[in-house]
């Protein structure tokens, strides 16, 4: 029973940096939906069941303009269709769990717990499916009650809905910047916010958004292999934001292929 | 939508939604390889699309119309993305966001 005490701590040290880092965010998050009409107990479920910053700002901001249902959830798909890529890339780690043990995994995972296990597992050989999906537990425990914290100060203070919307901007830029590992990826995200902007006031719509991701995205493939077999092609380049030696926390992670 | 039960249904239905992408390749590549160009194509998905996200977020009105004259956002972005690079925490950058957002809303 000791041993088992020791890991729950261990496995708490290493998600904390990230458990912290959900505090605004999540107080930010449950007051939106709370303007949006979400109420403690929704906010609450929201979180649990959708476990995702991203999505749950979304969510937000389009009920907040009453869009339809299923343009909603193209949006949320789209938006969650990243996570495809980032449980592929995990899958190989968990080959030996069974069948049970993935599709709960898989359920409580996002990209701030992913990048934790990611890394973990790529470095550390003692690390286990039974600590990945802790630091799952612990990011949802941190993610849920700030939300539903975020969602009573919604209730007692007005906020300025356009202010508090910004977080979700401010995340995806934090998103966007972990993303960008050479001048193609930097090309790919200018290419489609251009994309996007103008698609969306020809279409009046945010299917622009979907055709924007899709066009620039796959641009950047062919780009890509299109350079493929050159010598040091300039666009493919490595961007290193990162200085060396300055790693402290997991969290901020940025191998994600 | 308005009632508590529509609001549930949507809960359940983007539960769903964020779920399938998840554990479909985990369950999918736990016995296999994953295809080259999948693999070469998704890994843009995320960059195009945040910045897509942002763009809307700071460009386009909740009329669908444009408003390129949003120096509070566009400046706030900017110094997002600095923050975001410099210290790679997520926390920090949403924060420092917040921040520069509220002081320059005020001084415009």
């Amino acid at each position: 029973m000791e041993k088992e005490n020791k890991a729950w701590l261990d496995v708490l040290k290493i998600a904390m940096p990230l458990c912290l880092s959900y505090i605004p965010i999540g107080l930010a998050c449950g007051i939106l939906l709370h303007t949006s009409g979400f109420n403690i107990l929704l906010t609450g479920l929201v979180s649990i069941l959708v476990f995702s910053g991203g999505a749950q700002f979304l969510l937000a901001s389009m009920l907040a303009i009453h869009a339809p249902m299923l343009q909603v959830l193209i949006m949320l798909l789209f938006l969650e269709l990243r996570y495809a890529l980032l449980s592929a890339s995990l899958s190989p780690y968990l080959r030996k769990e069974p069948l049970g043990f993935l599709i709960y995994f898989a359920s409580s995972m996002n990209d701030e717990n992913y990048a934790i296990n990611y890394l973990k597992f790529a470095t550390d050989k003692k690390w286990n499916g039974h600590k990945a999906v802790m630091v799952n537990h612990y990011s949802l425990l941190f993610w849920t009650v700030s939300n539903m914290v975020g969602s009573t100060i919604g209730n007692l203070i007005h906020f300025n809905v356009s202010i508090v919307n910004f977080t979700l901007a401010a995340l995806f830029g934090y998103m966007l910047v972990m993303q960008i590992k050479n001048w193609l990826s930097v090309l790919v995200s200018l290419g489609s916010g251009i994309l996007a902007v103008i698609l969306m006031l020809l279409l009046k719509s945010t299917m622009g958004l979907v055709i924007a991701t899709l066009v620039a995205s796959f641009a950047g493939f062919l780009v890509e292999h299109a350079l493929e077999g050159k010598k040091k092609p300039f666009l493919l380049t490595s961007i290193r934001l990162r200085r060396r030696g300055q790693m402290k926390g997991m969290a901020k992670e940025d191998d994600q292929d | 939508m308005s009632t508590t039960k529509d609001y549930i249904i949507l809960i359940i239905l983007a539960a769903l939604v964020a779920f399938t992408p998840r554990v479909i390749p985990l369950l999918y590549f736990s016995k296999r390889q994953i295809p080259k160009w999948f693999d070469e194509w998704m890994k843009y998905i995320p960059a195009a699309l945040f910045t897509a996200l942002i763009a809307k977020d700071v460009f386009i009105t909740s009329k669908s119309t444009y408003n390129f004259d949003n120096q509070p956002e566009i400046i706030s972005t900017i110094i997002v993305f600095f923050v975001a690079a410099k210290t790679k925490s997520m926390g920090v950058t949403v924060v420092a966001g917040l921040i520069s957002i509220l002081t320059l809303a005020y001084l415009f």
